[in-house]
């Protein structure tokens, strides 16, 4: 379980062509989270969350202001859970999960088993993925994850390529596997109410990436859709939402009153 | 409905059954050979100086069993091929070894790419025959000159394939890799190679036709022995038959190793495409393993 901390983080993308401006991805954004939690990342789409995990996996860097990701003294290992399975596609599963750990032989292989069989998919390691659906390509994708025992678990709108039904079935299955393993989640989605339904807390994210709101969720475990309290708190985070996306487009709407000639 | 349904049966019928047989993959090849035979010998009839079939196969019946025949030496058919087969080889090693640490190279780093991008693009529209003149010129009759010019064809088309392959590596699957903090080596091993395998295949086949048709024409100007000697022997001894029949043995001698070599490494090499499921089959496959997403 590691600490993530973001501390006045900015992002600037610069201009692609001469004479547009450069965009502003991430505004100033601090917030810390730490230990055996489950935080979500919400808000429209072009709000910076993608940005955001890629800073965090440091595939990308900060224009100014810190990510800093930490347990103890050693550096922090990340597992990644993306939109799309990205699994390889000339390997097996079995061979996909091996592709990740550190160790090899049987004790690799073994540890490799036990994730497979917490998504339910101990019998498909001989399988390419090509054989397997969506859904349990995706799977295969969170079991990868969790397999690599990261201090960090970054996931990026995992279950949006999904049809409802699997995706609804993969969130129950990913709750049971985070309370088992008890990790650091940052999760990114653009749908408030699977964040609700998975989350501690949610972060989110106003248009330009500035922090809008961090609200925490306090709902006993497990979550199931059909409970009526999380249907409660999807309906009025969703309300919060809805006056977010007012209050922008309020002052986009001043703003350009005040730009006309 | 009845009228339909009537149709249907007389189409199920006999000329149906013959119309199948003819438009199914080995019918249509059969069909298409046994019309090419048809053609040429009709060619044969009105033409004097070409040969029919039957004269041809009667020659490479007996070039390839008899021991001499009026003075002139023949049953050296194996003898011939055993003198290509070595300069073919080591010609397509080479040019595949070499190309591949080229292709490797000018896919990989964006300054060997434009250095050398254009260079091979000349290289490929080189043909073979400009090679088996200036290696004679160089390097005069002998193994050599075959050698080179097989290589000298061949190595472009494996070179570009693997540019292309080392360029078409998924970003996804590398930024995955980097994500996992997968090993240099096992990104090497088990995503850069397997990537490009495909167009190593590619680049394999075009080299195995191109270098081919490069050897005979190198064993033509430079050799003494060979499958392309022995043709150039029958046509300078004016004797269209000999000469009809050697580049038939080129043909068959292709064919037959991309059919039954070529194409059946690749689809081994290629079992994790070929694995894809049907819909109907994957669902089959979910409720096996009992994880339906309900």
């Amino acid at each position: 379980m590691a600490t993530l901390r973001v501390d006045h983080l900015n992002k600037t993308f610069p201009a692609i062509e001469r004479g547009s401006e450069s965009t502003t991805a991430i505004d100033d954004l601090s917030f810390e989270l730490s230990g055996y939690v489950f935080v979500s990342v919400v808000g429209p789409s072009g709000c910076g969350k993608s940005t955001l995990l890629n800073i965090v996996s440091a595939i990308d860097a900060p224009t100014t202001g810190t990510v800093s990701v930490f347990e103890g003294d050693r550096p922090a290992r990340f597992g990644y859970v993306f939109q799309d399975p990205r699994l390889l596609p000339w390997r097996t599963v079995m061979q996909n999960m091996l592709y990740v750990q550190d160790g090899k032989g049987s004790d690799a292989h073994d540890h490799a088993l036990d994730y497979l069989g917490m998504v339910g998919l101990e019998d498909a390691g001989g399988k390419f993925p090509s054989q397997l659906s969506g859904g349990m390509q995706q799977r295969v994708g969170i079991a990868r994850a969790f397999s690599v025992e990261p201090d960090l678990l970054l996931m990026d709108e995992p279950f949006s390529h999904l049809d409802a039904i699997t995706a609804r079935s993969l969130r129950e299955q990913l709750q049971e596997i985070w309370v088992r393993t008890k990790k650091t989640v940052l999760f990114v989605t653009h749908d408030v109410m699977e964040a609700v339904q998975l989350s501690d807390r949610i972060i989110v994210l106003a248009q330009g990436g500035r922090l809008y709101a961090d609200i925490p969720i306090e709902l006993p475990r497990p979550r199931r859709a059909s409970d009526t309290a999380v249907a409660t708190a999807q309906a009025q985070i969703l309300q919060r939402f809805e006056a977010m996306q007012e209050e922008v487009e309020q002052t986009r709407g001043d703003a350009e009153v005040s730009a006309a000639p | 409905m009845s009228i339909a349904l009537e149709r249907r049966a007389v189409r199920g019928g006999a000329p149906g059954a013959i119309r199948r047989a003819v438009t199914s993959d080995i019918g249509a090849r059969i069909a298409s050979y046994l019309f090419l035979l048809l053609v040429w010998q009709l060619i044969a009839l009105y033409e004097d100086r070409f040969p029919t079939p039957a004269e041809v196969f009667g020659f490479l019946w007996i070039e390839v069993t008899a021991g001499s025949h009026g003075g002139v030496v023949r049953g050296q058919f194996l003898e011939h091929f055993a003198a290509t087969l070595p300069r073919f080889a080591l010609g397509i090693a080479i040019s595949m070894a070499l190309g591949m640490v080229t292709g490797v190279v000018i896919g990989a780093s964006k300054v060997a790419e434009a250095l050398f991008k254009d260079t091979l693009l000349v290289l490929l529209a080189l043909p073979a025959i400009i090679w088996a003149f200036l290696t004679q010129m160089w390097l005069g009759l002998g193994d050599d000159a075959v050698v080179i010019t097989t290589f000298l064809s061949a190595f472009p088309f494996a070179a570009v394939n693997v540019v292309q392959g080392v360029q078409a590596i998924p970003r996804d699957l590398r930024r995955m890799s980097s994500a996992f903090g997968v090993s240099t080596y096992r990104r090497f091993r088990y995503l850069q190679v397997p990537a490009v395998t495909g167009y190593v295949f590619a680049g394999l086949r075009f080299a195995v036709i191109i270098g081919w048709n490069a050897v005979l024409l190198g064993e033509w100007f430079s050799a003494s022995e060979g499958v392309g000697w022995r043709s150039r022997y029958w046509y300078d001894a004016n004797r269209y038959k000999g000469f009809v029949g050697w580049v038939l043995v080129f043909i068959l001698f292709i064919v037959l190793l991309d059919r039954l070599v070529l194409v059946r490494l690749q689809r081994r090499a290629f079992r994790w495409r070929d694995a894809q499921l049907s819909a109907i089959e994957r669902e089959a496959e979910e409720v096996q393993l009992g994880v339906t997403g309900a």
